[in-house]
């Protein structure tokens, strides 16, 4: 079984770059969310592996949506997306439980690292 | 179906306030058949009917009403109503019932009418009817009425089940 | 051809534009009101997505500003600026100036210089004065007086798309209906009406399935990744060459045969392709060449995987599919090649002599026929032992328009999508035998099996079909031969209606467990047509032929 990835990002243009690399490398893209309450339907419902969480979403903090993904996908692992800047957030969110952090813009090869690493278990605190 | 009959109900029981239901009646082989108009989603006269092949014999074809293509039942057949000999009129009607997620279309012979009683009327499905061995599963139960003669009210949930409706034979040659 | 680092260029430009536009409504509302906390709130995270998305593009100036202001509106959200002041015209200016790059990423012309502008945004983070000019004052009315530009690319749902599709299947629908009355009422003005409908209703349809192609490139593009991949896992080298990407098809067709493609490209390198120490004792090269091509054959698209590896040992896959109890070993000696190269498509069959673990975990090419009967769609496969294989999936362009042919079985008429159907044949007693009860023909040196429609569709019972004898054949007989996975049957009908476009409704409940039917479709007359399900059949005759 392919590992199955819900991407949770605001900006189409940053959703399809991930979404890309993750198909390419053989990751199965079960959703894309823009929003934290979009995030949280698709995560009931499609139960991913992992999810990636930008830190800025227009109707909720990353942080709070971080917070109730916890909740309702416990085993679903969280990996942080951030743009330099909001490294407060981003300490915070792996406080709550996130796995790792990728800063954007990112490259190929950190994604594939981080989100690799997040998957097998034995990811601490990561950056690109 | 705008015109609702009200039942005649004797006059001192009119006095309380009773639950009254509302049925669509029509008639399979010498019985009255009921089911509340709920259920109920249009009735038509019998569209043309596409036979429909490796399905039992109950199941007439399927039909297209309104741009939705639909399963016709025959339920005389369904219940082994039908006389020997009488066949199926030239000109039947349809009653169109929904169930959760499709509709189905029931295969009468006359214009079914509709009808209100006091729920207290319909008694709950006896053991002993004792005919048709599949038809007591899914009735609500018998309605008397007053002036004599029963009306025997189906419910169509429990009815209209995928696996009731296509006890398919042969299915497992062709799957 | 559209290269992926165009594709991501269009969606920051279209992105971008619309962030823009958001910034300038949320300003105007700022300028209102300058505690608005929704607007504060949007104008930063708005910064923040087009710094992020700039700077991913190497548009590093762009992205700069961006990330200067996103600081200073973070700063007016927590309250350590006011938006007043000297502040609200450097916003304005840094605005403005987005606007302005963002323009000029469009029109690939260099970015003007923002250096004085970022100067000025250091300074108000800082907490200090900005140095504004009167030049820059004028400058910034002349933005009032610019342009407005909205995107001209429109980013939209699939499924708006297939709502959008439906519909139009049904107004198809519809449309043939009342062609057919206006010729049986053969009234002038209503049949040129009728026409003119018909007309635009055909155009309507084109122009609803043109939306919805993309370049098969697309889904191809993503396969260097997935060859280099498996190559190293297998410790092979291969050689991947592409064509045909901007052949377009549908985009629901595409995502419906990816994972198929994604296993016949895996099995290919895995399988397909000998090991180095192999290819180099066979005399060829040591790298492998793989080759993933599209075209388009009349109304079809075509996709093949094409390796020069081993080939397939049509005589280890005999033997398999006896071990298997696919077929008994009398009738396996019989069957030629590529009868035999069908078993490699049945449900649990696998090759692979060790499970690696990325073409193995025990699914066999069986999801490779699965998806494209689901799609009504054909495989062919050539394969040449020491030369290679290649595997062609045959594709309609679109999913809900299919060319069938129209037949009448006892007074009913059934549609088989053309891209099963191989041929009609009309067929006198003398051309028929009967081998093992079972009507035979011969057409194109092959025989091929003869099965009255009627008995597939109405026999009752699992039971097998009754021993055919040359009693039941009296006259000519309509024959259409059906082809599924490289086996032919003929399937007696009445007679032949004609050939039709089709739209195609599924079934519904409960009569959707019948696999023997794809659907059905309303004829012009207002018939229900039921749509005949090739590969379904097939299997029913090869399960009751006596």
């Amino acid at each position: 079984m392919n590992k199955r990835i819900l991407i949770v990002d605001d900006s189409f243009y940053m959703r399809t770059m991930l979404k890309n690399m993750l198909t390419d490398a053989g990751y199965e893209v079960v959703g894309e969310a823009a929003n934290g309450a979009q995030a949280l339907e698709m995560a009931t419902a499609t139960s991913p592996d992992l999810i990636t969480l930008d830190v800025i979403l227009p109707d909720n903090t990353g942080l709070d949506v971080l917070k109730s993904l916890r909740q309702i996908q416990p085993s679903a692992k969280v990996v942080m997306c951030s743009a330099v800047g909001q490294e407060v957030i981003v300490t915070e969110a792996i406080e709550n439980g996130a796995l790792a952090y990728i800063v954007k813009p990112f490259s190929e090869e950190k994604v594939l690292e981080i989100v690799g690493s997040a998957l097998q278990g034995d990811a601490s605190e990561q950056s690109a | 179906m705008a015109e609702i009959e009200l039942a005649a109900a004797p006059k001192a029981e009119r006095a309380k306030p009773a639950e009254l239901v509302q049925l669509i009646v029509f008639r399979l082989g010498d019985e009255d058949y009921g089911i509340r108009i709920e259920q109920v989603k249009e009735v038509t006269v019998t569209p043309e009917v596409a036979r429909m092949p490796k399905t039992p014999p109950f199941i007439k074809g399927i039909a297209n009403l309104r741009g939705d293509i639909i399963a016709i039942l025959d339920l005389e057949e369904r219940f082994r109503l039908r006389p020997a000999g009488r066949p199926l009129p030239e000109r039947s009607y349809t009653v169109a019932v929904e169930a959760a997620d499709y509709t189905l279309g029931l295969m009468v012979r006359e214009v079914p009418r509709p009808f209100t009683l006091p729920l207290s009327q319909i008694e709950p499905a006896p053991e002993f009817v004792q005919d048709a061995g599949t038809r007591d599963k899914y009735l609500e139960g018998i309605a008397k009425l007053p002036e004599g003669g029963i009306i025997i009210v189906l419910d169509m949930r429990k009815l209209l089940t995928p696996s009731e409706v296509l006890r398919l034979p042969g299915k497992g040659a062709s799957s | 051809m559209k290269t992926r680092d165009q594709e991501y260029r269009e969606l920051f430009m279209a992105e971008a534009l619309e962030y823009y536009d958001s910034m300038s409504r949320h300003l105007s509302e700022l300028e209102r009101n300058p505690n608005a906390g929704p607007s504060l709130n949007e104008l930063f995270r708005l910064m923040h997505n087009l710094k992020a998305n700039a700077r991913a593009m190497g548009f590093n100036d762009l992205g700069e500003v961006a990330h200067h202001l996103e600081t200073l509106f973070g700063l007016i959200r927590d309250q350590e600026r006011t938006f007043s002041g000297p502040l609200t015209r450097v916003v304005f200016t840094g605005v403005d100036a987005l606007g302005n790059m963002i323009r000029a990423v469009g029109a690939n012309q260099p970015l003007p210089d923002a250096t004085a502008l970022l100067d000025n945004l250091d300074r108000l983070v800082r907490g200090e004065e900005p140095i504004l000019d009167a030049e820059e004052a004028a400058e910034s009315e002349e933005e009032s007086n610019k342009k407005m530009e909205l995107s001209d690319l429109v980013y939209i749902q699939v499924k708006k798309l297939d709502n959008l599709l439906n519909l139009v299947g049904e107004l198809v629908i519809d449309r043939d209906r009342i062609m057919t009355l206006a010729q049986e009422l053969d009234n002038p003005a209503l049949l040129a009406t009728a026409q003119h409908l018909f007309r635009i209703s055909d155009d309507l349809q084109y122009s609803v399935m043109d939306a919805r192609l993309v370049g098969v490139g697309v889904l191809l593009n993503k396969f260097p990744r997935v060859v280099r991949d498996v190559a190293s896992a297998e410790g092979k080298e291969v050689e991947l060459t592409l064509s045909g990407q901007d052949v377009q098809i549908d985009r629901n067709i595409l995502q419906i045969i990816t994972d198929a493609l994604l296993h016949l490209v895996r099995n290919a390198v895995s399988h397909g392709l000998e090991t180095t120490e192999q290819r180099l004792a066979a005399g060829k090269p040591v790298v492998g060449k793989l080759n993933l091509s599209a075209l388009t054959e009349r109304d079809d698209v075509l996709i093949q995987v094409r390796d020069d590896g081993r080939g397939i040992n049509t005589e280890a896959v005999r033997r398999k599919a006896v071990e298997r109890g696919l077929v008994s070993a009398n009738t396996a000696a019989t069957l030629d090649e590529k009868a035999v190269w069908a078993f490699l498509f049945e449900p649990g069959f696998s090759m692979a002599q060790k499970v690696t673990d990325i073409s193995g975990r025990g699914v066999g090419l069986d999801v490779v026929k699965l998806a494209l009967d689901s799609l009504g769609g054909q495989l062919r496969v050539e394969s040449e032992l020491g030369v290679g294989t290649t595997f062609t999936l045959v594709l309609p362009t679109s999913i809900a328009v299919k060319g069938a042919l129209l037949v009448e079985v006892e007074e009913r008429p059934y549609a088989v999508p053309l891209l099963h159907t191989d041929t009609v044949l009309s067929l006198h007693p003398g051309q028929i035998s009967v081998v093992g009860g079972v009507l035979v023909t011969y057409f194109q040196e092959q025989s091929v099996p003869l099965v009255p429609l009627r008995q597939l569709l109405y026999d009752e019972g699992d039971g097998p079909l009754p021993f055919a004898t040359r009693d039941d054949i009296t006259g000519p007989q309509q024959v259409l031969v059906v082809n599924y996975n490289n086996r032919r049957l003929g399937l007696v009908v009445d007679r032949f209606i004609r050939q039709q476009n089709i739209v195609i409704k599924p079934l519904s409940k409960p009569l959707d467990t019948i696999d023997l039917f794809g659907g059905v479709t309303l004829l012009g007359s207002g018939q229900v047509c039921l749509v005949l399900d090739v590969p379904a059949l097939t299997r029913l005759f090869l399960n009751k032929r006596p």
